[in-house]
């Protein structure tokens, strides 16, 4: 059986930008995994393909050994086609059997099993069609699935999904370096120190509500104070940080201040003091000194967030703090209010004010208005060289994507752009 | 009529508030007027407006003086088909 996961249509993949602006949903974390790595070991195959939308095919075929947006791939074997807003643990249809698509309430796909003997009749040419011959010449089914629906309930889930995922990777114990003396407090049996990771002295481990997993060659300097459930990522150095219950840190990440149920997807730093709570910060991002967001509103009511500026959308929970998408940087002391959307290649500059919710992609935030700035261009230079300084490389198929992201979010900043225009004219 | 150079100068003196009798062809906008990049930032976007024109970001903030920035202003108002002078 072959997997292929086909991203989700635009309009859902919207209710996951702006972390989808520049990845497909699969690569979204929870836990200790990616959405992909759950399905995968879920449905116990390496055999897999993608299908992504066009703009990003070219970087995402850099980034990965399978076939990416190949239709050739849509023969040969048995298929499951897979939408990644499935959730893994609840997703309990036969990789082999009859061929059956199932759909959501409003007839999108969330998967279609394909038989080999029933492909001929689907076409090859084009996934799109494949999927809608699929849907009208084999049996529908509305199953029990559940979905992601919004990029929050990913950091929702976070706490929950670390326990389950510590679980499922049975391990526990110190094959790491700790160094004395230290506070571990809880059960041993809940925590993992991978092998190469390093403990500082003055740290406390403390899994008395959740268990604790320290990939390989993470560092957790002195001061530090891990809360489980909590996982840190392979490479990432903890500064002195509280890391509170339910926070997930990506790879090659440099973290201090506090964190608290957030998601960090990988190589971005917070290297000073400031709080980030319930947040989801994508890589590549900067948050300078004091760079603090809101995750819970003064009269405890559920939190709205304004998703690429279209509408705010009530996400029913008390505590959701910032949307933070790649490359974005802030300034020392930038205040973000609860539930904020900062788009992806913003560059953030504050006078010490709450940010309006809404910063689109690619805005240079100043003096409290969204502007042009020094354009893209620059924010591409700072990209490549915040890369460069991890050992990454910036190339021209990354700028191609980007310059994509670029244009299609430019309607949300041209109207924000006008209102600055408007600002700066009234002072 | 104001003339391009007046409509830079006072453009420039009200974000870098300063007094546009002040300014000079030959000031620089960071060494002699004091901009900082900022204000940079808030010069571009404020030329474009009083202009009514769209420059291309990185060759409008490589202008380094009031009188290379009158140039600049009257050849893009050229190119984009508008009125320099008012």
């Amino acid at each position: 059986m072959r997997l292929i996961l086909l991203d989700s249509p635009e309009e859902i993949r919207g209710n996951f930008y702006p972390l989808a602006l520049s990845r497909p949903l699969w690569e979204l974390r929870c836990g200790f995994t990616s959405l992909e790595e759950k399905l995968i070991a879920k449905l116990g195959t390496s055999d897999v393909a993608y299908f992504v939308p066009d703009y990003m095919a070219d970087l995402y075929r850099a980034k990965v050994n399978h076939p990416v947006n190949d239709t050739s791939i849509l023969e040969g074997d048995d298929l499951l086609v897979v939408d990644p807003r499935v959730k893994a643990d609840g997703f309990n249809v036969a990789t082999s059997g009859p061929s059956e698509v199932g759909l959501d309430e409003q007839g999108r796909l969330l998967y279609a099993r394909v038989a080999k003997n029933d492909l001929a009749k689907l076409g090859k040419d084009d996934v799109g069609k494949f999927i809608a011959a699929a849907k009208a010449k084999l049996p529908n089914v509305k199953p029990a699935v559940k979905t992601w629906q919004y990029i929050w309930e990913l950091i929702l889930g976070n706490c929950e999904q670390i326990t389950a995922d510590f679980a499922a990777a049975g391990r526990d114990g110190i094959e790491g370096k700790v160094e004395q003396p230290n506070v571990i407090r809880g059960g041993k049996k809940d925590i993992y120190i991978a092998r190469g990771a390093t403990v500082h002295p003055m740290v406390v481990i403390d899994a008395e509500n959740g268990p604790i997993y320290i990939d390989q060659d993470a560092e957790l300097h002195p001061f530090s104070r891990i809360e489980g459930p909590c996982y840190i990522g392979k490479k990432t150095i903890i500064l002195g940080a509280k890391c509170r219950e339910g926070s997930s840190i990506g790879p090659v990440c440099r973290i201090g201040g506090e964190v608290e149920g957030s998601i960090i997807q990988g190589y971005s730093n917070k290297y000073h003091d400031g709080f980030v709570g319930h947040a989801y910060v994508g890589e590549w991002v900067n948050l300078g000194a004091f760079t603090t967001n809101s995750d819970l509103k003064s009269d405890y009511s559920s939190v709205s967030v304004m998703l690429e500026g279209q509408r705010a959308i009530d996400t029913g929970s008390t505590k959701v703090g910032s949307l933070i998408g790649d490359h974005t940087k802030t300034s020392i002391g930038t205040l973000l209010n609860t539930g904020s959307y900062i788009g992806a290649m913003a560059l953030i500059m504050t006078t010490g004010t709450l940010l309006p919710k809404f910063i689109p992609s690619f805005a240079w935030f100043v003096e409290g208005v969204v502007t042009k700035g020094f354009g893209k261009g620059k924010l591409y230079e700072t990209a490549k060289t915040a890369m460069s300084r991890r050992k990454c490389q910036w190339s021209e198929v990354d700028e191609r994507m980007w310059d994509a992201v670029f244009e299609m979010t430019a309607p949300m900043r041209n109207e924000a752009i006008k209102k600055g225009r408007i600002a700066m004219l009234n002072r | 009529m104001a003339t391009v150079e007046e409509r830079v100068k006072a453009i420039t003196a009200r974000v870098l508030k300063l007094n546009p009798d002040e300014i000079k062809p030959e000031h620089s906008f960071t060494a002699d007027l004091g901009a900082e990049s900022v204000q940079s930032i808030e010069l571009v976007a404020m030329f474009e407006e009083e202009f009514g024109i769209e420059m291309d970001e990185d060759a409008a903030l490589s202008v380094e003086t009031v009188g290379k920035a009158v140039e600049f202003i009257t050849e893009v108002c050229g190119e984009q088909g508008v009125e320099a002078e008012q």
